[in-house]
């Protein structure tokens, strides 16, 4: 079939049909009999949990597997007319675009044009062709300010924007993409979405956009396809799938769902917007907004972290800039803090600066002792034994701080991501606790990229056990024993489950710091989705919502 | 964390200049001082180097070639010092030493060993000026034709030592924030982590490749960009400083001689050459092209607030 042909949509963007595969000696099949069809123009979610089989499925649509990966595979997979089993990602990149999760792997030249013009290069466009198209992309795209600009100067948001043009820039009619927003702010990652939205609305882009965090696109999408151990387990509408899932998997439904659910209302929706007609049409308005009051901190014993009038600067080659702006903090023992912020707004400095890694140019710090997990927990890791990793009794000790006593004979690598997680911060933690007492901050930075939801809800157990809210392994939590548990996060559904505090940065300084209801209810980008749903002071998470909807007094 | 010698575009003649221009211009000056032992005329390249630098905006770049060429050129000075005792001047017996015998200090060998030093240090500075002004991308499409998938690997390398820069320097901070009662880590095993992190990062940037058309067989394409306008400028500054540089060199402007005595030699060939060569630095300055304002007088296009006030004056006269 000629290429108009496939442009006007006489064929699905996308048909698999039985399509079964396994990675090189790998022990089981990423992907067992999945058939699915996308239909042009169609904006289609792929949800289900980590490992069940979503970014293999992605490969497969845009040629990576088997052609790149090797491995076994049967089955059928058609991009318009082309057969992808047959064909090369090199050819298919005509008729599919893809985006990978990691922004930094996915650009290979040195400036934005370059890297946006290199596919048409290859193709061997002609000058003119690849001008306007490169400038068309950069349009649609709204980068245009970023063509003459290095690719190792931009922000995790503008490298994602730049690495979806150049998979963008040949015009294909299908776009997959694989957890795109895991490491956006809640501003870049909303961006994202609606961009998509737009292209699939305007250019008749059709969207297989796979995701875990549901609350963000679910409103944007056609249908959903839920994959549970390399199959499909639903293919249906939004409303339905939330109907499902609450059934099936309760770890994948929204939060505004979620809320319905608890407070027996239906339909369950897939959006704020649906679930505000839905309030609306049961006769439930909107409260006026009662202006929030500051409340003072519960805790009076000595802070385990302060910092006054704290500047840290950063030379980032060409430019040296200001990344912490005077910065008044104090975290107390068993204190369970959401540090958050836009990319670039002084996160990871902060934490940064209290471990040590930064000198402060003007104010200072004290810390009692901080342990740190910073972005990717992979790079503590250098041994093939937990156990040599963690040597005598401070090792010990700190793997049972974490519950990982068990697997002191495992390899690193053989545990699962959570695990390794873990044991990161147990390497963190090791020697600076005074037999079980942990030491007097643990922060933990993005620790939640690339989660799904149940692994989340790990992660906010081990929070709780860490600031003493629940007991430890074997022995009850004292004041001596809690930490003050610091979390730089994006993931606001995420702060909502584990953070008693919110504090707020913007541009390197403080603009927000109080309770998490508080702060988490009393914006547009950093709240939660029952938060946008009920627009009511401190209500930010399903049961509080579900308990203000039936009219209970907070 | 950027590289100091990381390309960063700008908008001044030496980054718009074709590649094959800002390397004539840089590979002349480093050409000077692989020709010349003259302190002095290596003195006016490492000027021009500079000088072409900080005029094309890549300061952190020249400050750090210089940091890291002045250190190299002392050393090289210790060493030649230590290790050739020719010369006629002593000025320190060390004595016997083990492996270098008797080891005689002379100013000779010092300043034979600076004049090496100083070579090193223009070529230094010249390659990271060359590096941060010159669009890595532009070269490597210039050489496609000649050799494609060499070029497009070099794109690829090129791409991934940065990458594995910033993986050392995190890997580096995690060793860093390790517990002490964790094991220590040394320089071994944080070696092997970064290949093994290194190896998975070039896997998924072959498949980004694969994904851009990498695989294809297609005819190789035109290069989209033009010459510039800066182009001619720093070829004839390439020319007339080789140009002047090998008439110097036949007039015997390179008079030096460090042994057994030094013959330093300050003739009007040298001093023409040297001030030649380190004008030159001054080849990517950005000269604003004028017009008439309404008086007749000459109004900068761009510029600062002066010559703004000067064309409202203009416009208030008409």
């Amino acid at each position: 079939m000629s290429e108009l042909a496939i442009r006007r949509g006489a064929a699905p963007a996308l048909a698999v049909e039985g399509l079964s595969y396994a990675y090189p000696r790998a022990a089981g099949r990423a992907l067992e009999d999945v058939s699915l069809e996308v239909a042009p123009g169609e904006f289609v979610l792929l949800a289900g949990r980590s490992a069940s089989g979503k970014s293999t499925l992605l490969k497969a649509a845009c040629g990576l597997v088997p052609h790149f990966h090797g491995g076994e595979i049967e089955g059928e997979v058609r991009v318009g007319e082309i057969d992808a089993l047959e064909t090369g990602p090199g050819e298919l990149a005509a008729a599919v675009g893809y985006l990978a999760q990691d922004p930094e792997t996915q650009v290979v030249s040195t400036t934005v044009a370059a890297e946006i013009e290199l596919p048409l290069e290859m193709r061997g466009d002609a000058p003119a062709d690849r001008a306007r198209a490169v400038e068309e992309v950069a349009l649609a795209l709204a980068i245009p300010h970023l063509l003459e600009r290095a690719v190792d100067t931009l922000s995790g948001g503008e490298l994602q924007r730049v690495a979806l043009a150049a998979a963008l820039v040949t015009r294909p009619r299908l776009i997959l993409l694989d957890e795109p927003t895991s490491q956006l702010d809640p501003v870049a990652g909303d961006e994202l979405i609606w961009l998509l939205r737009r292209l699939n609305e305007e250019w008749g882009v059709a969207v297989l956009l796979a995701e875990h965090r549901l609350e963000r696109c679910l409103a944007a999408a056609d249908r959903v396809v839920a994959m549970e151990s390399g199959g499909v387990a639903f293919d249906g509408a939004p409303a339905d799938f939330l109907a499902w899932a609450e059934e099936a998997d309760p770890a994948l439904t929204t939060p505004a769902a979620r809320l319905f659910s608890l407070a027996e209302l239906s339909p369950l929706p897939v959006g704020v917007r649906d679930a505000r007609q839905t309030l609306r049409g049961i006769g439930v308005g909107h409260p006026p907004h009662i202006a929030s009051r500051r409340v003072p901190h519960p805790y009076s014993t000595a802070p385990v972290l302060e910092t006054k009038g704290l500047w840290v600067e950063l030379d980032r080659g060409e430019d040296v800039r200001d990344v912490l702006r005077g910065i008044d903090l104090q975290l107390r023992p068993g204190e369970r803090v959401a540090l958050m912020g836009r990319n670039g707004a002084g996160k990871s400095t902060l934490l940064r600066t209290a471990a040590g890694l930064h000198e402060p140019v003007a104010g200072k710090i004290e810390v009692d002792s901080i342990a740190l997990l910073t972005q990717t927990p992979g790079d503590y890791l250098v041994r093939e034994r937990v156990g040599d990793e963690l040597p005598g009794d401070e090792g010990m000790a700190a793997l049972r701080a974490v519950g990982l006593e068990h697997a002191v004979d495992a390899d690193p690598r053989d545990l699962s991501g959570g695990e390794r997680q873990r044991l990161a911060l147990a390497i963190a933690l090791a020697g600076r606790m005074e037999g079980e007492q942990l030491p007097g901050v643990v922060a933990l930075d993005e620790p939640t990229r690339g989660m799904d939801h149940a692994r989340k809800g790990e992660l906010v157990a081990l929070i709780e056990r860490l600031s003493g809210s629940v007991a430890l392994v074997d022995q009850e939590a004292t004041k001596a024993t809690r930490a003050a548990v610091v979390v730089a996060t994006h993931d606001v559904e995420f702060a909502s489950e584990f953070a008693e505090r919110v504090v707020l940065l913007g541009d390197g300084v403080v603009i927000a710091d109080g309770p998490m209801e508080e702060i988490l209810s009393g914006g547009w980008y950093f709240a939660t989705e029952v938060a946008r749903v009920l627009d009511l002071p401190g209500v930010v998470t399903p049961e509080q919502g579900a308990a203000a909807l039936r009219g209970e007094p907070r | 964390m950027r590289s100091p010698f990381a390309y960063m575009p700008r908008r001044g003649p030496l980054q718009a200049a074709s590649p094959g221009a800002a390397v004539s211009y840089l590979g002349a000056i480093v050409v000077v001082a692989f020709l010349y032992s003259n302190p002095l005329v290596l003195v006016a390249a490492g000027v021009a180097a500079t000088l072409a630098g900080l005029l094309a905006g890549a300061r952190t770049a020249v400050r750090a070639a210089l940091r890291m060429g002045l250190s190299l050129a002392l050393l090289i000075v210790v060493v030649n010092a230590l290790v050739v005792s020719r010369g006629e001047t002593v000025l320190a017996r060390l004595g016997e030493w083990p492996l270098l015998g008797q080891v005689d200090v002379t100013a000779e060998a010092i300043v034979a060993g600076t004049s090496y030093g100083l070579r090193a240090a223009v070529a230094m500075v010249a390659f990271a000026v060359y590096s941060a002004c010159v669009d890595p991308d532009r070269v490597l499409r210039a050489l496609r034709p000649l050799a494609g998938r060499s070029a497009l690997t070099a794109t690829l390398v090129s791409r991934l030592v940065p990458v594995a820069a910033a993986d050392a320097a995190r890997l580096r901070d995690a060793a860093r924030l390790r517990g002490p009662g964790a094991a220590v880590v040394g320089k071994a095993p944080l070696a092997r982590r970064l290949l093994a992190g290194s190896l998975a990062r070039a896997v998924d940037v072959a498949a980004t490749l694969e994904l851009r058309g990498y695989s294809l067989d297609a005819p190789p394409a035109r290069n989209r960009r033009t010459a510039s306008r800066h182009d001619r400028r720093f070829y004839a500054v390439a020319a007339l400083v080789l140009a002047a540089a090998t008439a110097g060199k036949l007039l015997g402007a390179d008079d030096f001689h460090t042994y057994p005595s030094i013959e330093l030699g300050l003739g009007p060939a040298t001093l023409a050459v040297a001030a030649i060569v380190a004008l030159s630095g001054l080849a990517p300055l950005r000269h604003a092209r004028r017009r008439r304002a309404a008086d007749g007088t000459k109004v900068p296009l761009y510029g600062g607030k002066s010559s703004r006030r000067r064309m409202e004056q203009g416009a208030v006269r008409v």
